[in-house]
């Protein structure tokens, strides 16, 4: 029927869209290096006693920034519609809250229940 | 556009008629999946209502014996599950959400008619695997929370808990299955102009419910999981001897259990703010604020579970955190009431059998609000927590609560689904009776409460002054199942005599009762245009506010399209296989027998990949779809998206039970024991074979498949790279370090965690190379990027976990955990 006609009015505007939603190949490289420079630095701070007694923030703050790039970039939450960025980012807070309410409920206020 | 318009009213014929058994079995349209959900819920309705009945005669004296005390467990343990799982929930999702969504937002079905029968089918078998015990070995015993560690093989040695185990695991999968569906239909296929704040309540319900199905179901999962490798596998997870402690399972058991308990009140709360403004006359008072107070009293609801473990000594912090955020969902639960009484107020009031039992929950659920208030203080809990007043507190909010609301709509949608009427009188009877004996049965177990007789008791001492009220009780219980003999009656009477059903008996406002009675298999022959909230009531009377006494313009205006030119996806029997592959699997388990369980899987993936071959297009964007979409966004993506956001939650469960145990873990094995060099190699490899992914979907998108086809194969090479890693580093704890799986609370926790995300990698890597030979084979080019770029996020988000993973488990190896 008008299987063919409806695609020949919407498909273009459509793919001109998805194209300039997409990052490039060369953006791609890009984030891979930093990606790869990020993880470079993590193993490096895990090995530098210097730096052993801020371990834990720094791991955490390099691995949020890898987090971060592989979900802008890889899965191109930057370029794409604003509600998979919601759909990621409200369950992802919440696993979040449920991590650290049950590292504290089992492990420190196991230990520390209050005045 | 085509041949010959003609008014649909030559063409329609009702979606209840054709296609015989064998039809129904392979059914993939929303009603008939709604219907085959209800009528299953109503079986085991009756199965769970004789279980209260035989549990009620056990306590209608003192020192009886008409149950035997293991008897008496697993009776009042199954009806709780039966009740839960297998009559609320299906009927408020399964049935009514089934049945209408679709019709209420305006679509044709939901945006996965096979899923949906798929999840139909995991739920019927996983309510089976729930009941087995009917046949063998007794049923699950250990109330509906199953505390630890008495479910523990050591102290339940019987089948009774695997049931609950492996019953509660399949229908989970069920449950996220069809939450997902359902998100992404809301979300993405409403008719235009249904904006958000033009859906009826009912779709606002169900939109937030199945959000916290997908958002807590992981938690109870990861419970149950755990419960299994320490029944089957022998591990600690639950067990004090070995550091652990068994308040984990109560907490991943409550970050389900609390969001739970709300799961079945917002699609009553969405079904009687259905009911409530038709029969009055009225809109909806403060749709905006019953809209936000469903949101709020969601959110709201991930933060309260630790008011069921008051009893557990969490410590004045975290009781006082939880006591508060438990009181404040009063605030949103209040306005709710609120409204609903200005939307009476002043109305011309029609006093329906629908509109009674509404009404009398309104009352009802209020009273068992008020004890709920009452046990979130701490000190009154500790009074009151596991007393009878407990009992009185959840059936108030759940029998005298959700089944009334369900009843309320079960007569209200009752003419659209079945396209006959009730008889009010024979309703009417209903209503009273049930109204009398529900509250006649459960207000006195305030009472109880009070004179402190503990709950899940199978018997008790003469003169405790629980004689009388006891009694009371279980007379008045047989009363509530005389109570259903109308209603039997009734259903009876109107398939049989009952007068048919016009499009619009109730003089309604939403969409659902502008189709024909019962609805045609495509819903709508038109997708209708929405311009305002109560749409169908616009389009009778012009405004929202109309008073509507005056009509301007006809009901159902005749609609001028070939109806034989719509679409209709055809029927499937694979969601049937694939749901016996499933239970199969369970079976399987119990049993023991390794042959039962690879037959099953050998038939869940056949009948997966002849699935798949279903779809004419696989992986073609599809124009139509996407352009008919509310939002202009591919379905299949949403849904992907919506699926990692479980994941996430499911990833945090076990992420903390490493982070926790790792540290209270007895015995040589620690975190010691990684090898960093390893796993740092093995972490640049899967972070490059993301950036081949990216690669490859660059390609297709430029449609050059040679490269898209050798960056796909590149993706899954690195992938099994980053497994074989993982083998070698498994087999040297393994092997050269004695590390086995249960060896202590580090090792068991380390093998689930990176084992589950390797099962994940794997996964990954059979995806990767199925789209790589479609790719060998041409099938694969611009317009059907959408597939690669599907299969590349879940490669993404496998690799994002390790991310973290990476950094958590490995490098912080020698921080001392929380
Ligand atoms: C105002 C809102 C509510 C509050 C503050 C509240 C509070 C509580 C508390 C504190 C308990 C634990 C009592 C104990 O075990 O000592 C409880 C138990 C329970 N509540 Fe609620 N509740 C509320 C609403 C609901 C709703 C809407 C439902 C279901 C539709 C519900 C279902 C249950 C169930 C099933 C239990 C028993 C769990 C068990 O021990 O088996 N509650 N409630
Ligand atoms: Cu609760």
């Amino acid at each position: 029927m008008s299987e063919s006609a409806v695609e020949h009015v919407t498909a273009p505007a459509h793919h001109a869209a998805a194209e300039s939603h997409h990052p490039t190949a060369v953006q791609y490289l890009v984030v891979a290096g930093i990606l790869t420079v990020l993880t470079v630095c993590e193993i490096g701070v895990y090995y530098i006693p210097a730096l052993q007694s801020v371990l834990v923030p720094l791991l955490l703050i390099l691995s949020a920034g890898k987090f971060y790039l592989v979900a802008a970039y890889y899965m191109h939450l930057h370029f794409d519609s604003r509600i998979f960025s919601g759909l990621f980012f409200f369950p992802l807070t919440l696993a979040a809250l449920i991590l650290i309410s049950l590292t504290l409920l089992l492990g420190f206020l196991a230990h520390h229940p209050g005045p | 556009m085509a041949a010959q318009p003609r008014p649909i009213h030559a063409e329609q014929t009702s979606y209840l008629e054709g296609g015989g058994i064998y039809g129904w079995l392979t059914t993939i349209d929303h009603k008939r999946i709604a219907v085959l959900y209800g009528v299953t819920a109503v079986f085991f309705m009756a199965l769970g209502g004789f279980e209260a009945m035989a549990v009620r005669t056990q306590l209608m004296y003192p020192n009886n014996h008409f149950l035997s005390a293991q008897t008496y467990n697993q009776f009042f343990t199954t009806h709780g599950l039966t009740m839960i799982f297998l009559v609320i929930m299906p009927l408020e999702t399964g049935f009514f959400g089934n049945f209408l969504i679709p019709l209420q937002i305006g679509a044709r079905d939901v945006a996965f008619p096979r899923l949906n029968a798929l999840s139909y089918w995991i739920f019927l078998f996983g309510a089976i695997t729930l009941n087995l015990g009917w046949l063998y070995g007794g049923l699950p015993n250990g109330g509906w929370f199953g505390y630890a560690n008495l479910t523990e093989r050591y102290y339940s040695p019987g089948p009774n808990i695997d049931f609950f185990d492996l019953g509660l695991l399949v229908l989970g999968v069920s449950s996220v299955m069809s939450a997902l569906n359902f998100f992404v239909t809301i979300i993405n296929m409403r008719a235009p102009g249904m904006t958000f704040f033009r859906m009826p309540l009912f779709i606002w319900s169900i939109l937030v419910t199945v959000i916290l199905i997908l958002l807590a179901f992981p938690s109870l999962t990861v419970g149950l999981i755990f419960l299994f490798m320490d029944r089957y596998f022998d591990t600690h997870y639950y067990r004090v001897i070995a550091g652990a402690t068994p308040i984990l399972w109560q907490h991943l058991f409550w970050i389900f259990g609390h969001p739970e308990v709300y799961i079945m009140i917002l699609p009553a709360f969405g079904l009687i703010s259905e009911v409530i403004p038709v029969f009055s006359g009225k809109p909806l008072f403060g749709y905006p604020m019953m809209v936000y107070a469903i949101i709020a009293i969601a959110f709201l609801s991930y933060g309260v579970w630790g008011h069921h473990m008051f009893a557990t000594g969490m410590g004045p912090v975290a009781d006082m955190t939880f006591s508060v955020t438990s009181l404040l969902i009063a605030i949103p639960t209040g306005i709710k009431i609120f409204n609903w009484l200005f939307t009476v107020w002043g109305g011309r009031l029609r006093f329906t059998t629908a509109y009674l039992f509404a009404l009398a929950f309104v009352i009802q659920f209020t009273i068992g609000g008020l004890s709920g208030m009452m046990h979130a203080s701490p000190p009154i809990d500790l009074e009151q927590t596991d007393s009878y007043i407990i009992v009185a507190h959840f059936h108030y909010v759940l029998g005298l609560g959700a089944l009334f609301a369900i009843l309320a709509g079960f007569y209200f949608y009752w003419p659209k689904v079945t396209g006959r009427m009730l008889s009010e009188t024979l309703g009417k009877w209903h209503f009273w009776l049930a109204v009398w004996s529900f509250n006649a049965t459960f207000f006195p177990m305030h009472f109880l409460g009070e004179l402190g007789m503990p709950r899940r008791i199978y018997t008790y001492a003469p003169h405790m002054g629980w004689d009388f009220w006891n009694k009371w009780e279980t007379w008045n219980a047989y009363i509530i199942a005389l109570s259903f003999i109308p209603l039997l009656l009734n259903i009876y009477w109107s398939l049989t005599n009952g007068e048919r059903a016009t499009e619009d008996p109730w003089d309604a406002r939403t969409l659902e009762w502008s189709v024909p009675t019962p609805p045609p298999i495509y819903n709508f022959a038109e997708v209708p245009t929405v311009t305002a909230r109560d749409a169908f009531w616009v389009a009778k009377y012009g405004s929202v506010e109309a008073s509507g006494l005056t009509q301007s313009a006809p009901a159902i205006a005749p609609a001028l399209v070939d109806v034989s030119k719509i679409h209709i996806p055809a029927p499937s029997l694979y969601p049937l296989l694939m749901g016996l592959g499933i239970f199969g699997m369970a079976l399987g388990m119990l049993i023991g027998w390794y042959r039962v369980i690879f037959t099953a899987m050998a038939l869940l993936v056949f009948s997966a990949i002849a699935m798949a071959f279903e779809y004419p297009n696989w992986g073609e964007e599809n124009p139509h779809a996407v352009a008919e979409s509310f939002l202009g966004l591919d379905s299949r993506k949403v849904g992907m998206w919506s699926f990692i956001g479980s994941e996430t939650v499911f990833f945090a469960c076990l992420i903390s039970t490493y982070m926790v145990y790792k540290s209270r873990s007895l015995g040589v094995y620690d975190a010691g024991i990684l090898n960093i060099p390893l796993t740092s190699f093995s972490t640049f490899v899967l972070l490059t074979s993301s950036l081949l992914m990216v690669l490859a979907l660059a390609a297709f998108q430029r449609d050059d498949h040679k490269w898209g086809t050798i960056w796909l194969i590149g993706t899954a090479l690195f992938g099994c790279i980053f497994l074989g890693g993982q083998v070698y580093e498994f087999g040297d704890f393994w092997l050269e370090h004695g590390m086995v799986f249960n060896a202590n609370l580090f090792s068991q926790c380390f093998y689930t965690l990176v084992g589950f995300h390797g099962f994940h990698v794997f996964i990954g890597v059979v995806w990767l190379l199925v789209m790589a030979f479609a790719g060998i084979f041409g099938k694969l080019n611009a317009k059907r990027s959408l597939a690669v770029e599907i299969c590349g996020l879940y490669w993404h988000f496998v690799d994002i976990v390790w991310v973290v993973i990476f950094v958590l488990v490995y490098l912080m190896r020698t921080v001392k955990g929380a």
